[in-house]
């Protein structure tokens, strides 16, 4: 299966490593990712993932990401 | 846990905002953060990038512990904070330092133990350049903490070190690392203590709670499965509270041993891959599942499919993220279990169950009676458990002994037993039983350990002699890496390899080096009075314990197979 996530993250300079590592670590495979810097505290990030697992094995772990403001799976 | 670790912090920040205005160095603001959390004792071991840190904890009112090795020093803090839900705190160097901090953490991550790890770093110019001793912290930080920081301005040092003791203890504990670089140890700067953040916990849904109780009444064999969140929530008396209000069966994980009293109607011990068979059959024959603090570990479940199968499922725990990882529950609420439990509390008519459940637990008794002289270890550690006083700690090791420890000793509370439950870390049982001794001095502390593992952190035994610690060690020694060379035996044709320990030091010679007086048994005849010995002797004490070595660990789920098809004992009877 195919999701696609879009993240609010706080800007921190690992914050990017965190997100990637949980996601490759869940399980799941990045196809597509587009980041931004949102102002001087923010991150934005689009990202498409793959995997046979469910998503929400995916997305809870990156809710409890203390960098992680917001964390949706567009319909 | 929350409650007691804020009141703490939020009384010692009154006396720390007279102090705001103040100027000092970034290692002084260090050690201030701690002592207004109220750490008492740090576990640590210098070196270059931390030693301005070191500097001001010369004559600081904390107590530092010296380790021999940096992972001791972690397990140690783990120790600490196992035996009292207090936060522990340990000090490492860059570089190896550093880097030697890695299992202990990763221990703390899986068992959700609250630790903050500190760990100088070098200079923030040099950060990138593969200067001496240096090594990315951070990055090897992600996988194994819960969350880490990198200080590199001086104004974050403090709000950071508060955020880290915030993020240890809330929710579902665990550890977090504080990267400090030398030049923000040194840098000056004007002490402000900051505004206490308070991250939000779930709250548990009143409807999903409405749910479970209607799951609960409808229920004719329901049955509790008890992890170790309940420990860390504080919410023992209200678990304890439940099943005499609903009289429901229970089982526990491994770091769930202590919670519920052993005497306890319908209550069956461990459930798992070593777990009693009463245990497992009643988890198989329930139809419904409460499952509390715990998360479907694969030792406990053995296959996943077939686990409970008929059961419905009820799941609690701080921690959502573990709500439908690996089973899908009918009910999953995510909340704090001091609130949700007796929210739930509530007589039930399940008598039949109950009366199942106590027949299973009487044709499924363990059997200590062994023939012959030698040591049979399970029988040992029963009398061990019925000897310690009230106010005990046990830690162990990983192996043969740890699952011996599990089925066969009891505990009061879930603070008495300290044992490496979700990483299954050899060289855990010395340093944690250091940190217990010293977080709970009063306390008798029996360090069980393996012939295995008692080698992986044997150097801790320095810290023993240097501070005098009266830390008793019993040492089950059967000459092999035992659950290794069981399973080799069951599961790859007897081909031993690379399991004999055979050639093991004279380890009462060894203790002796440090100061540690011991003795070896060899024979069932020696064993009360040398356990008797053990426990009531002053100061420190190696007890060397030859067992027969021909006895392995029953029953058993071999690895892929359902809790149904348990293996029995199939040792020869020396």
């Amino acid at each position: 299966m195919s999701y696609q996530l879009s993240l609010t993250l706080v800007q921190q300079p690992e914050v990017l490593e965190r997100v990637l590592r949980v996601v490759r670590h869940r399980g799941f495979k990045v196809t597509k990712m587009e980041m931004q810097l949102e102002g001087d505290q923010g991150v934005r990030l689009a990202m498409h993932v793959e995997s046979e697992r469910a998503i929400e094995l995916l997305t809870n772990q990156l809710d409890k990401l203390f960098d992680v403001i917001d964390c949706r799976v567009q319909a | 846990m929350q409650m007691e670790q804020g009141q703490t912090q939020q009384g010692n920040s009154e006396a720390g905002q007279a102090d705001s205005g103040q100027m000092m160095r970034g290692a002084d603001a260090v050690i201030k953060v701690l002592v207004d959390h109220g750490v008492t004792n740090i576990f640590g071991y210098p070196g270059g990038a931390i030693m301005p840190i070191y500097d001001a904890l010369y004559g600081a009112p904390v107590e530092h512990l010296l380790s021999r090795h940096e992972q001791g020093a972690a397990f140690a803090a783990l120790g600490y904070a196992r035996a009292t839900g207090k936060t522990g705190v340990c000090f490492a160097t860059s570089g190896p330092g550093a880097t030697n901090l890695v299992t202990s953490l990763a221990d703390a991550l899986l068992d959700s133990v609250p630790v903050v790890a500190i760990t100088g770093q070098v200079s923030t110019a040099v950060i990138g350049t593969d200067a001496f001793q240096e090594i990315d912290v951070l990055g090897m930080s992600l996988s194994c903490t819960k969350h880490s920081f990198m200080v590199t301005e001086i104004e974050q040092l403090v709000p950071t070190l508060y955020k880290a003791f915030e993020i240890a203890a809330s929710g579902r504990p665990g550890p977090v690392l504080v990267d400090i670089p030398k030049d923000i140890q040194i840098a000056m700067f004007e002490y402000s203590t900051p505004i206490q953040e308070k991250y939000p916990q779930p709250q548990a849904d009143p409807s999903k709670l409405d749910d479970a109780l209607i799951l609960l009444k409808q229920a004719n064999k329901p049955m509790l499965y008890v992890g170790g969140g309940v420990g860390m929530a504080r919410a023992v008396p209200q678990l304890r509270a439940f099943i005499q209000a609903t009289g429901v069966p229970s089982v526990a994980t491994l770091k769930g041993l202590g919670t519920i009293e052993k005497d306890t109607s319908g209550y069956l011990g461990m459930l798992g891959m070593h777990g009693s068979k009463a245990a497992n059959i009643a988890v198989q024959e329930c139809d419904l599942l409460i499952v509390v603090g715990a998360r479907f570990d694969d030792r406990v479940t053995g296959r996943l499919a077939s686990f409970a199968e008929h059961a419905k499922v009820i799941h609690l725990d701080i921690d959502a993220a573990e709500l439908g990882k690996l089973r899908l529950p009918e009910v999953a609420i995510a909340g704090d279990l001091r609130q949700v439990l007796p929210a739930l509390t509530t007589e039930l008519a399940i008598a039949p169950w109950c009366e199942e459940v106590e027949q299973l637990k009487a044709e499924h008794k363990w059997k200590y009676d062994r023939p012959g002289e030698l040591i049979f270890a399970p029988a040992m550690l029963k009398r061990l458990a019925d000897k310690l006083p009230e106010d005990s700690v046990v830690t162990c090791d990983v192996g043969q002994h740890q699952m011996w420890v599990a089925q066969h000793m009891w505990f009061r509370n879930p603070e008495d037993h300290l044992s490496s439950s979700g990483l299954g870390t050899m060289g855990f049982g010395l340093p944690a039983g250091i940190g217990a001794k010293v977080s709970r001095p009063d306390a008798t502390v029996v360090v069980v350990s393996g012939d295995g593992s008692f080698m992986m952190n044997v150097q801790e035994l320095t810290t023993i002699k240097r501070r005098k610690l009266a830390v008793k060690i019993l040492l089950i020694d059967n000459q092999k890496l035992g659950m290794v060379k069981q399973w080799q035996q069951l599961f790859f044709e007897e081909r031993y390899s690379e399991t004999d320990l055979s050639d093991n030091p004279d380890f009462v010679t060894l203790a002796s080096a440090f100061d540690i007086p011991g003795r070896t048994i060899t024979t069932t005849d020696q064993v009360e009075e040398a356990l008797d010995h053990l426990i009531s002797c002053e100061g420190p004490y190696l007890l060397h314990v030859r067992i027969d070595d021909a006895h392995n660990v029953w029953p058993l789920v071999p690895p892929g197979a359902s809790n149904r098809d348990m293996m029995e004992e199939m040792d020869k009877q020396t």
